[in-house]
């Protein structure tokens, strides 16, 4: 790109490009599941679906929960300690008048233990998402983050749901 | 030679970027930058040191930072313009006046104390999972965090604003073991059957974080007095199982997994396994005839449970009936009619029985 030879304008056509991609933040999440070092019992094609779907809409729900600062979007996908700090951390978001905003999400997901009755899945996700934290609206940081989180899922009625989701240094 | 006006910022000459005799570090400064631009006594403290005046001593160290800045200029033959968005755009890292340093990672549920630097007032946040915290602190007494405030494992991040705002992220590692949640199935289980009992176990800390670090889970199973299995499994991201043969005896099948001091336990009922050598006898009565079998037992001689199906089947010159008698106290019990000479046989699940011949009705 050839900039400006006035300063200014410079300046302002650099400050344009540095903030133009914040502005295409997406709040939707994408995901990529690999099971293929899921043990001791293998993963069905179905199953991989189902908890494809899943875990992105969990990721959804959170992003949502915890920009509006509602409880709502948390009924279904998390159940126990995930549902627990999920609404705590809503509950004080909203009685510091805190938001943050979980935009430009992409998980690259692998299950690497699948329970021999089928009835609870660890899967182990490298988050990038960019993070806004804001204050009564006024943005205090922005940050692009890489989180390693260990998850656990387990089969309810009608969905795969999340217990819990834990964030760790490195797998 | 006299100072000249205070507020005359054309003072503020090339001067101030000439070469300095010592290299410093800007990012080391403890002074903002904007106080810089806004204080006029020190824009004139500056446009004097170019005169032959000597910056007072506390001014220095931002006149060292911006002597760098000419030299990277002239080094790099930078246009100012330039310099000037690099600056800007590195504004808030360079000139920042308070920093937050925390650890790396911190034990959940622990007191925790974050250094700061700066002396004036500031505003703590606080995010992570569960909490989400907003303070007010001095910068020379550094943050405290209280164990309330960390109790969920997960990464945190600080947030320390004033003029601009810095941030540090930490981990909270979960403490250790307090809980094994260990699922086992199935709750019933016909004995003698490979790989039919299966048991995952995950250690939690006191405040239900997974614990991720590996521990040794010792898993004993024990059917009466006798032990079934016993090993020894290492977690892997916070997960244990095992999987093994149910045992041979009927009855109560205890899973018992510990960590430490950590126990945890669980029940399988054993039950019979399919009949084994299914014999049947019977007679002719004047109402037909009445067929039973022996006492039924599975292979490794434990009693088939009441309400186990026995189909018993006549079959005649040429007729072929059937009835299903369930097992009651371990036999099972049926009447046909029969007129003919008549052959029975018997048959539960897999397994078929004795073929009996009853004669024709006298």
């Amino acid at each position: 790109m050839r900039l400006p030879r006035n300063p200014m304008a410079a300046m302002v056509v650099l400050v344009a490009v540095s903030v133009s991609p914040l502005r295409a933040a997406d709040s939707s999440a994408k995901v990529q599941l690999n099971v293929d070092k899921a043990g001791p019992r293998a993963v069905e094609a179905q199953t991989e679906q189902v908890i494809l779907r899943d875990y992105r809409a969990a990721w959804t729900s959170l992003a949502q929960a915890l920009e509006f600062n509602t409880l709502d979007p948390l009924e279904g996908p998390f159940v126990g300690t995930a549902k627990k700090w999920l609404t705590d951390s809503v509950t004080s978001q909203r009685s510091t008048g805190l938001s943050s905003r979980y935009s430009d999400q992409n998980h690259k997901l692998e299950a690497v233990f699948y329970a021999p009755e089928g009835d609870v899945i660890e899967l182990h996700d490298t988050a990038e998402y960019q993070l806004q934290v804001s204050d009564g609206g006024k943005s205090i940081q922005e940050q692009h983050m890489i989180v390693h989180y260990v998850v656990l899922m387990t089969p309810a009625a009608d969905r795969w749901v999340i217990r819990p989701l834990q964030a760790v240094p490195q797998f | 030679m006299q100072p000249k006006n205070l507020s005359d910022h054309s003072v503020l000459d090339k001067s101030v970027l000439a070469p300095a005799a010592q290299p410093a570090s800007v990012l080391d400064d403890s002074v903002s930058a904007d106080a810089v631009l806004k204080d006029s006594v020190l824009k004139e403290d500056f446009a004097l040191k170019g005169r032959g005046f000597k910056p007072r001593r506390k001014y220095r160290k931002i006149d060292r930072g911006l002597s760098r800045c000419g030299r990277i200029l002239a080094a790099t033959r930078m246009q100012p313009w330039l310099l000037v968005w690099v600056l800007g755009a590195n504004l808030g890292q360079v000139c920042a006046a308070q920093d937050i340093h925390a650890p790396t990672s911190v034990p959940a549920g622990e007191d925790t104390h974050f250094t700061t630097t700066g002396s004036d007032k500031a505003t703590f946040y606080l995010v992570g999972p569960g909490v989400s915290s907003k303070s007010d602190v001095e910068l020379a007494q550094g943050v405290r965090i209280p164990a309330q405030s960390v109790r969920n494992a997960g990464n945190y991040l600080a947030i320390l604003c004033s003029d601009t705002c810095r941030s540090a992220t930490f981990y909270v590692t979960p403490a250790q073991p307090a809980t094994l949640t260990l699922r086992v199935h199935p709750s019933r289980v016909p004995v003698g059957q490979n790989d039919a009992v299966s048991g995952v176990a995950l250690p939690f800390d006191q405040f239900h974080n997974l614990v991720i670090a590996p521990y040794e889970v010792n898993f004993q199973l024990t059917s009466g007095n006798s032990s079934v299995m016993s090993r020894a499994v290492r977690t892997l991201s916070g997960i244990a199982w095992f999987r093994t043969s149910s045992g041979k005896n009927t009855g109560i099948l205890q899973v018992n997994a510990a960590l430490n001091a950590v126990t945890s336990r669980r029940a399988v009922q054993q039950v019979a396994s399919d009949p084994c050598n299914l014999r049947i006898k019977g007679q002719r009565t004047s109402k037909g005839i009445v067929v039973e079998t022996e006492p039924v037992r599975d292979c490794s001689g434990n009693p088939v449970p009441d309400g186990t199906i026995v189909t018993f089947t006549a079959s005649s010159e040429n007729t072929k009936s059937s009835v299903d008698a369930p097992i009651k106290r371990g036999i099972a019990r049926a009447q046909m009619e029969a007129p003919g000479a008549t052959t029975i046989s018997a048959a539960s699940g897999v397994v078929m029985g004795n073929d009996l011949r009853i004669g024709a009705q006298p």
